[in-house]
């Protein structure tokens, strides 16, 4: 196979999931058992409540029309690809253009909704993206008319060594992962152990793998091995004093004696 | 096809490109393989991280974040590997197997951010998706650099005049030495800081600020609470509230806690 092939298709499959992805998430727009996604129509609903426009009329609109455009993106693509795979390059090469050009409208349009809604980081998000989608096009473009080399790894042997070895590495990597994943499993369900740090005042430093109910787990144990004392109250560490990615989360718990 | 010259400049680039990715997935193996933090490797609890989203969407059995952790990691290899691979016959000058190995590298590399980015989405976390976006149009970019280079005509970097090399190595060695004196001061004058406890300040009857500087770490925090209460032993803490960024002077206030108290019973 020729080296622009290839490139063509990595191109092609990855703004194909991407649209695919985007339009499925507009599809499911909540929380649901095997899709979290984005919740679009809260953001929404909010970024037009911030103009002063509270009538959901228009955040909806607004959602339908980005939804529209997204579809007509992801069908382009999915043509583009069904073409490439038939090997009909000019098809492909038509439907990826105009997928990449309504993408562009679509970001150039998220870049001036940034803009209004004074959202600076997302509007440098978007115009990432619309970078990378304009120069993947140019690199597209490029290795659809150029001229290409035919991929040869040389000897056989060779080849099948470096199989081999990174077979064996993937082997050994496995084995660590779920050496890993097995002795700390029990952190998400066991309860944290709390550090006195002055009086009446405890430290938690909590896992990467703890979340609301190790906190649960935790605070029930805490006030089981503490009967003489009160939790008044819970502070969680802000990130200023974790030490860098080190930490997961501190917490300090702030008791008192209980009077009888 | 392309034209291809073996120039040291150019082979000097291609060195770059391929030190770069082997590197970077390197590390990521290493990272996989060492799991958690250690004494000289924090790394990235990618269990943690991939196990909380498939808890996100219900999947909560390690197995699943097992699975999905090992097929990256098999990917990850693969473009380590075939970069590996490329390095090898770029310093055989066989410069055309190179670029294929290099290609297969990079195919594996794409691949695995375009299996990132279809995670992001489904975990809706749009600023990983972001970040693999970038990473993998740099995986892209590189590919491109590494096959056009040839048509590039690169300065000498080695050849400069007997001048321009004094006042260079001059200006350097100044800056240096400037640099690192500064550098040496403040640590000798504020590492004290990382640990040392802090005063509180009353600024009402039952309310007390802290403020932290950037170096104070959690022990800083606790030292201070620790003097707080010697030095207030009539008095418990109530609450406490960190200022949030809105209400800190742009980047030059660091962590600020209000204590609120009340009377010891």
């Amino acid at each position: 196979m020729k080296e622009s092939k290839f490139i063509r298709y990595f191109i092609l499959v990855h703004w194909l999931f991407f649209a695919g992805t985007s339009v499925l998430d507009k599809i499911i727009p909540d929380v649901y058992p095997l899709w979290v996604g984005a919740d679009f129509y809260t953001l929404f609903v909010k970024l037009f409540a911030s103009l002063g426009i509270t009538d959901p009329i228009f955040a909806t609109s607004a959602l339908a029309l980005v939804s529209t455009l997204e579809i007509l993106v992801f069908v382009c693509y999915l043509f583009s690809f069904v073409y490439e795979v038939k090997d009909k390059k000019k098809a492909a090469e038509r439907w990826f253009n105009k997928g990449i050009s309504i993408s562009l409208v679509l970001f150039s349009l998220f870049s001036i909704g940034d803009q209004v809604f004074g959202d600076r980081f997302t509007l440098l998000e978007h115009g990432i993206f619309w970078c990378i989608l304009l120069l993947s096009w140019t690199v597209y473009s490029y290795y659809s008319s150029a001229d290409s080399k035919k991929i040869s790894l040389g000897s056989k042997l060779v080849i099948q060594s470096a199989i081999i070895v990174a077979s064996a590495l993937t082997v050994i990597t496995s084995i660590s992962i779920l050496k890993f994943s097995e002795s700390t499993w029990n952190q998400k369900k066991s309860p944290v152990v709390g550090v006195e740090i002055a009086e009446n005042i405890y430290k938690f430093d909590y896992p990467f793998l703890g979340d609301k109910y190790t906190l649960e787990t935790t605070l029930k144990t805490f006030e089981q091995n503490h009967s003489e004392l009160k939790v008044n109250y819970i502070y969680t560490g802000p990130s200023e004093l974790n030490t860098k990615k080190k930490t997961h989360m501190l917490l300090y718990i702030f008791t008192e004696k209980v009077t009888k | 096809m392309t034209e291809t010259k073996n120039n040291n400049q150019q082979d000097l680039v291609r060195y770059f490109i391929i030190g770069y990715w082997s590197l970077f997935w390197l590390l990521n193996v290493i990272d996989k393989i060492i799991g958690g933090a250690h004494f000289l490797f924090v790394g990235r609890d990618r269990f943690a991280q991939v196990e909380r989203f498939f808890d996100s969407i219900g999947l909560e059995h390690p197995l699943y974040a097992n699975v999905a952790l090992i097929v990256t990691a098999g990917l990850e290899i693969f473009a380590l590997v075939f970069f590996l691979g490329s390095l090898y016959y770029l310093i055989s000058k066989n410069l055309d197997t190179a670029r294929s190995w290099f290609f297969i590298g990079i195919g594996f590399t794409l691949a695995t951010f375009t299996f990132f980015s279809i995670g992001d989405q489904v975990f809706g976390d749009h600023f990983e998706l972001l970040e693999h976006a970038l990473f993998w149009f740099i995986a892209l970019l590189s590919l491109i650099v590494f096959i056009n280079i040839d048509r590039i005509a690169l300065p000498n970097l080695v050849r400069t005049s007997g001048k321009q090399r004094y006042a260079f190595i001059i200006v350097v060695v100044l800056l240096t030495v400037i640099t690192t004196t500064s550098i040496f001061y403040h640590n000798h004058t504020t590492f004290i800081q990382r640990t040392e406890a802090r005063s509180a300040e009353q600024i009402s009857e039952n309310n007390f600020k802290i403020q932290f500087p950037f170096l104070a770490g959690s022990t800083a925090f606790e030292n201070s609470l620790r003097k707080f209460s010697k030095e207030h032993q009539k008095l418990q803490i109530d609450n406490i509230y960190t200022a949030p960024n809105p209400l800190r002077l742009g980047k030059s206030d660091g962590l600020i806690i209000y204590i609120q108290t009340k009377p010891k019973q």
